[in-house]
């Protein structure tokens, strides 16, 4: 028999009917949308229909496993698959393009039970989503050294910085990025520490290819002030309460000469000095 | 919504025939750019560029500076009873607008309802109430992106037992009322038409000829009872027997190949490519003249 069994009173079910138990039958398992298929000549609408709930979940994993290759090889496959299976369960699509799909898996695994033993998987996923974002986030206009060399040397207290759009800096517990700079070399990855500080990473693209990097304290905390708005000027006075005030200007150069390096700004601004008023 | 009233846009000329192309793909671009493959053209996935900036629209920007180029869309569910998604919409018209395609397209399916996306091309029952419905979303697209879509058939693996008509006859329909054009992916029609039982060249036959614009050809898994289509595998010779049938009914038609998982050189492609070439070529020999040229 080739067509499914329905009831004479039964109605024919509308396209919505169709669609909301289609869904439910690929998430849940639910089966009555058998009722409304067809067996094919070969195999039954059970065998047929498999086709699409077996497809559901690879594809989402494989979504996933091309966005989090490194997290993936860090836990292994039968893990990660676990991992990704629970994340789908939780939190199906709702974006229309799968891009999007796998950016909630790091806050999910920081949801989960093991996350407060392994504190490392929720930091290498924050790294690889970083790494993902900054390759197709927003272009923008670089500042290199020339852009800076408008401004006469006089004025340079006065700058203001805007980062690159791609520019995202974390804060790790854990030694992450030495796990994931391990993975990405191909290395064995070292043993999960928990430094006395926060590790900050930095993840930025470079022309197209994204780049990550540990900052020192002091830079990040230059970084985040220049982000903020600060002036160069202003910088340069917290980098002297931060550390050895006398070289701090020669400090706050270096970072700036390694931001314009590594192409992480995209303009620079003039704050006007203000006008000293006479009494 | 633009526009409850389906109708055909007036006066939009048909697009142009391309020769052969490849689908685009990532791995690939290097090799595009630095070689001289003989491609004539490239079908994009439109999703893949859909995104804020970086790689993937800098390598679009040089490659549709030296080849025409299609989109090719797979998450705009127009049989889905969910409103659309108003972001995407706009996205997918901003990037038509970045790249000047010589046409979009999509798929004849939905991807999801109720806000959730499950990422696949979902089946539809061929009844009259879902070609209204498909019929309005057709022309709604038309009317936000100011130009006519072209819709590709999608395998499936299970029919309804509600269905009124033959997907064919659903398709004719559809084009006739929107005046979309029609992607007709030669290993769809083989996948379905072994799945269910019916013979693919009623599929060729029952197709406006005036309305293809394109063919796609790919490759699938083999299950016995059911074929798989995982556009994974080299086009098999029962697929090149289809597209001969479908090269003798529509004529010339912009071709690809399309490879979507277990990408192989650039150089294999092209190679694969070339039997489509030659087939067409053998088919309609005005097709080798026009090379020629």
């Amino acid at each position: 028999m080739k067509q499914a069994p329905k009831s004479d009173s039964a109605k024919a079910p509308t396209l919505r009917d169709i669609q909301s138990l289609l869904q439910e039958a690929i998430l849940t398992g639910d089966d009555a949308i058998l009722g409304d298929l067809m067996d094919g000549p070969l195999a039954t609408r059970d065998t047929l229909f498999g086709v699409y709930r077996n497809a559901y979940a690879s594809r989402l994993i494989d979504i996933l496993m091309g966005d989090y290759p490194f997290l993936r090889g860090y836990v292994g496959d039968a893990h990660f698959r676990k991992l990704a299976s629970a994340f789908i369960a939780a939190h199906p699509s709702h974006s229309q393009n799968a891009r999007w799909f796998g950016t909630a898996l790091p806050d999910f695994l920081q949801q989960q039970e093991e996350a407060a033993k392994y504190p490392e998987l929720f930091e290498i996923a924050v790294i690889e989503r970083a790494v993902a974002n900054a390759f197709d986030s927003q272009d923008a206009p670089v500042l290199g050294f020339a852009g800076l060399a408008a401004y006469p040397p006089e004025d340079w207290s006065q700058l203001t910085f805007a980062p690159q759009p791609s520019v995202t800096l974390l804060q790790c517990a854990t030694n992450a990025f030495d796990i994931w700079k391990a993975l990405k070399d191909d290395a064995p990855p070292p043993a999960v520490r928990h430094p006395p500080d926060q590790q900050h990473v930095v993840v930025w693209r470079q022309a197209t290819s994204p780049k990550v990097r540990v900052m020192s304290a002091e830079e990040a905390m230059m970084w985040q002030e220049a982000h903020r708005g600060a002036r160069f000027g202003v910088l340069c006075e917290m980098l002297a309460t931060f550390d050895d005030p006398a070289s701090a200007p020669v400090r706050a150069a270096g970072y700036l000469q390694a931001w314009l390096a590594g192409e992480m700004l995209s303009a620079a601004a003039l704050v006007p000095r203000k006008k000293k008023v006479r009494s | 919504m633009a526009s409850l009233a389906p109708h055909p846009p007036a006066h939009e000329a048909k697009p142009p025939y391309l020769g052969f192309g490849l689908g685009l793909r990532p791995q690939h671009y290097t090799d595009i750019l630095e070689g001289s493959p003989d491609v004539d053209w490239f079908e994009v996935i439109s999703e893949n560029y859909m995104v804020p900036g970086g790689q993937p629209l800098r390598m679009l920007d040089k490659i549709r500076a030296r080849y025409p180029i299609v989109m090719h869309g797979v998450s705009l569910s127009i049989a889905s009873t969910t409103p659309f998604d108003a972001d995407y919409l706009a996205e997918l018209k901003s990037l038509a607008e970045r790249v000047e395609p010589k046409f979009v397209s999509d798929h004849l399916c939905w991807t999801g309802v109720h806000g959730i996306n499950l990422h696949d091309l979902l089946p539809i029952p061929y009844t009259r109430e879902a070609l209204d419905h498909v019929v309005e979303r057709v022309s709604y697209v038309q009317d936000y992106l100011k130009r006519p879509i072209a819709i590709e058939n999608v395998s499936t693996y299970v029919q309804f037992a509600h269905s009124e008509m033959p997907e064919w006859e659903f398709i004719a329909e559809m084009t006739k009322r929107t005046g979309c054009w029609l992607v007709f992916d030669v290993n769809n029609v083989f996948v379905s038409a072994f799945n269910h039982g019916y013979d693919p060249h009623a599929f060729i036959d029952g197709t406006p000829a005036d309305r293809v614009v394109q063919f796609h050809l790919a490759g699938h898994e083999h299950n016995t009872s059911h074929i798989i289509d995982t556009h994974d595998a080299l086009v098999p010779e029962e697929v090149w027997d289809l597209y001969r049938a479908a090269v003798k009914r529509f004529g010339p038609v912009s071709t690809i190949i399309e490879r979507d998982d277990n990408i192989p050189p650039l150089a294999d492609l092209v190679t694969e490519l070339g039997t489509a070439r030659t087939i067409a070529e053998q088919m309609l020999p005005e097709l080798r003249m026009q090379r020629r040229k």
